[in-house]
């Protein structure tokens, strides 16, 4: 059986999702599988190849109903845990929402060809756009509700460090809970072509520690912790 | 040259529809390599961010509409008539005006260059609201959708034409069970098409209608709207772009270990599937949309391991106990099948919905559907060019040229698309004209810009390959590989109606094969009748 997702120790009482910890354990299963697979056959071919290449007379076996029905089990099992690991890690993510209640949410916008990070809370709006370049500013291990949205075309809010991303529609409001579990500077762009000048769509995160982060939220967005702390 | 373009041989539409594909693919891989430059460092300036949409739109837009689709039904139109011993298709009409009807529509969407606005830049699904009039205006964009609407509108009637034929011409004995396994491919193929292309016809003309004011797809619903239409084409098109290549493998690979195709049956019942399930899977392309139920199509996409887990068992088994032949062809039909394995395993990866929320739209994607359309297709249609061509032409291609050609684009392809897996999933988003400096990106890029260079020179000899072997022709003759189907019956090229002598009796998928065996029993049983009465 197959350990469960693991949790980030030191989560606040309402994280449940460690959306890097959650992709790293499905990962954990599909790679080995998908590099087994690909070396196992490969050999298999490679090998039957080279034993059969200078055969004169080739033997007329052209059928194994029972070997071949029994290999479909195998497959069929094969797909089916791999769909219970997948639906096991898709449970968890998609469903944050249900069991945590995130203090946190920020407002995330996608308009050709910036992004726009509003914090409700703290009336702060960062634009990652060409002019300020400001980051996105999280705290560590602490759930946030994302709120995504596009004032123009479809773009794709992505950030590969939590190995999420999620589309921002035009009038529509995508809302995601997230965890960041490492402090740290990483980098996030759009995922999905918005025209012109979609390569231009990145943005910096800062993932800070929680008194960090709350410097930074009362300064209205002016202090920069992550220059002098790191 | 006017009644060749007006012939309603299906050899010649077939040909004809082969030979502009090809075209395509060299250009197409052109926009490859000019991608390739502008990405070979951090922050180009080989195309401007303009260009840049321009050309990859164009590159994916002329390989998949241009090139790996229209060859597919090229060569079915060319193969199925022959391999089921019919004199000449259904409705031959009908092809030719689908040959018609999909050269207009090249030439329309590629008439695109000669706008100020630009040809297509929204990507080779061109998602709405980005391709409607608002954000994308300009008529190079207009014929982009005009050009894609009349190429379908053609590839459906091939597809009818060829799918009659199978209903209505095959030799008598040629029952559907006893259809060699390219034709059966091939089926499965031209059913697809008719059955999703209507789809694309129907997007493309809202787009149409969309851009020139009605405002179909707007907002979510409508963008959701958009992606669930296309992708019910999106999604059986690709395979349609894979099993006629498969089926060329198969058939080189048959032909090379001297073997019938192992497990005929469960083959069969593969395919049909198969193609079931490529109608059930379109939504593993929305799962970061949250606009559609991510676990059902986790569900019917993760199945498809099965189908295509038989076709590698049918290949091991035809390989085991075989006599095998190394030729180019067969070289090329491994290549396939060993490299779409890797095109496979990163497809079930992405068809798992918390994998592909970080691989959707990245290189990982990119590689992904290259290893299947260019590691896979590709090889097989290679396969499939050294093993026919013999029969189109009377002539062999020549084998040296052949296995240099093979192992250029062995090691191209690779060095092209498997950094591209590791870019991916280290966090490079596809479609960008420029990536920031960040640790690797420069060096693995590098390797997939030489990789593209090799392949180049690969299709280089390629195409050095046809003009020599047609120069100087080594006569091939009717049946230079042994081979196991009917289209090696009769001469090469084949006569106008395909068969000048009576048909064998067809007593399987492999009849040839079958008269064979029974001459090599009968001479065992005389030879064993002889020696003994001369002992006594
Ligand atoms: C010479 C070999 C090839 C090279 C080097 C190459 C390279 C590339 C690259 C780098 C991209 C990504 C562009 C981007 O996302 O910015 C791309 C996209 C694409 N390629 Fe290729 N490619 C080759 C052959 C093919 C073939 C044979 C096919 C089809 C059968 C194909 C189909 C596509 C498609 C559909 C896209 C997506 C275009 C889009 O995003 O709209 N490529 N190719
Ligand atoms: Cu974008
Ligand atoms: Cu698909």
């Amino acid at each position: 059986m197959p350990r469960a997702p693991p949790r980030e120790k030191r989560l606040s009482p309402f994280a449940l999702v460690n959306n890097r910890g959650i992709y790293s354990w499905l990962f954990s299963f599909y790679a080995p599988i998908g590099i087994g697979v690909v070396v196992l056959y490969t050999l298999i071919i490679v090998v039957a190849v080279l034993v059969y290449r200078r055969r004169k007379v080739p033997n007329r076996v052209h059928e194994a109903h029972r070997l071949e029905l029994s290999y479909v089990v195998v497959l069929i099992c094969m797909a089916t845990g791999l769909l219970y690991l997948t639906y096991t890690a898709e449970h968890k993510v998609d469903d944050a929402q249900a069991y945590e209640r995130p203090a946190l949410s920020i407002d995330v916008t996608g308009a050709r060809w910036e992004w726009l990070f509003h914090y409700p809370r703290y009336r702060i709006t960062n634009e990652s756009g060409a002019v300020g370049r400001q980051p996105l500013v999280v705290p560590v291990n602490e759930p946030i509700a994302f709120h995504i949205s596009s004032d123009d075309v479809i773009h794709s809010f992505w950030i590969p460090e939590i190995r999420f991303k999620r589309d921002a529609m035009p009038h529509h409001t995508e809302t995601v809970d997230l965890t960041f579990s490492r402090r740290g500077t990483f980098s996030g762009s759009c995922a999905e072509f918005c025209g012109l000048l979609h390569a231009d769509m990145v943005f910096t995160v800062h993932v800070l520690s929680d008194s960090a982060f709350r410097t930074w939220a009362a300064s209205g967005g002016k202090a920069a912790p992550w220059r002098t702390a790191s | 040259m006017i009644g060749s373009l007006t012939s309603t041989d299906h050899k010649r539409i077939a040909l004809n529809l082969g030979l502009m594909s090809l075209f395509y693919f060299v250009l197409g891989g052109c926009f490859a390599l000019m991608i390739r430059t502008q990405l070979a460092v951090p922050g180009g300036t080989f195309l401007s961010d303009q260009k840049y949409n321009e050309i990859f739109t164009m590159h994916g837009s002329t390989m998949i509409y241009l090139f790996v689709t229209p060859m597919s039904l090229a060569l079915a139109l060319y193969l199925v008539p022959l391999q089921i011993g019919a004199r000449a298709v259904a409705a031959p009409r009908v092809a030719l005006t689908g040959f018609w009807m999909w050269i207009f529509g090249g030439l329309i969407m590629q008439s695109g260059w000669l706008s100020t606005g630009g040809p297509g830049q929204d990507g080779w699904f061109s998602y709405a609201p980005l391709s409607s009039g608002t954000y994308t205006p300009g008529w190079g964009m207009d014929m982009w959708v005009l050009g894609v609407d009349l190429a379908a509108l053609g590839m459906i009637l091939i597809a009818v034409s060829v799918a009659l034929t199978i209903a209505r011409h095959r030799a008598p004995g040629m029952t559907t069970l006893r259809m060699p396994v390219f034709t059966w491919t091939a089926l499965v193929s031209v059913l697809m098409v008719i059955a999703a292309f209507p789809m694309l016809v129907v997007v493309m003309s809202l787009l149409f209608i969309d851009r020139h004011g009605a405002h179909i797809f707007v907002n979510f619903q409508g963008s959701v709207d958009y992606q669930n239409l296309f992708w019910f084409f999106g999604h059986p098109v690709v395979y349609v772009m894979f099993f006629p290549y498969l089926g060329c493998a198969a058939e080189a690979v048959a032909a090379n270990a001297h073997k019938r195709w192992f497990g005929y049956m469960a083959f069969v019942l593969s395919m049909m599937s198969f193609s079931v399930l490529s109608v059930s899977v379109w939504g593993h392309h929305m799962f970061v949309t949250g606009g559609v139920t991510n676990q059902y199509f986790a569900f019917t996409s993760t199945l498809l391991i099965v189908p295509a887990g038989i076709e590698y068992f049918d290949l091991i088994g035809t390989l085991l106990g075989g006599a095998i032949v190394m030729r180019t062809a067969m070289l090329f039909a491994l290549g396939f099948f060993v490299q779409f394995l890797i095109g496979g395993a990163s497809g079930i990866w992405t068809a798992s919905p918390v994998l592909d929320y970080h691989a959707y739209g990245s290189y990982f994607v990119v590689a992904h559907f290259h290893y299947t359309l260019f590691a896979g297709s590709v090889f097989g249609f290679f396969a499939g060019v050294y093993h026919w061509f013999p029969k189109v032409t009377g002539a062999r291609l020549r084998e040296g040229l052949g296995k240099v050609h093979f192992v250029l684009l062995l090691i191209g392809t690779n060095a092209t698309f498997f950094p591209q897996l590791i870019l991916g999933y280290d966090g490079m988003p596809r479609r960008i004209a420029n990536y920031p400096t960040h640790p690797g990106w420069q060096l693995l890029n590098d390797i997939s810009s030489v990789g593209a260079g090799i392949i180049a020179v690969g299709v280089a000899v390629f195409l050095a390959n046809l003009v020599v072997s047609l120069r100087r022709r080594e006569a091939a003759g009717d049946d230079p590989w042994e081979g196991q189907t009917l289209e090696w019956w009769t001469t090469s090229p084949p006569p106008r109606f395909n068969f000048e002598r009576p048909l064998p009796p067809i007593t399987s998928y492999a009849p040839l094969l079958d008269l064979r065996e029974r001459a090599a029993e009968l001479a065992e049983r005389a030879q064993e009748a002889q020696p003994r009465g001369a002992e006594v």
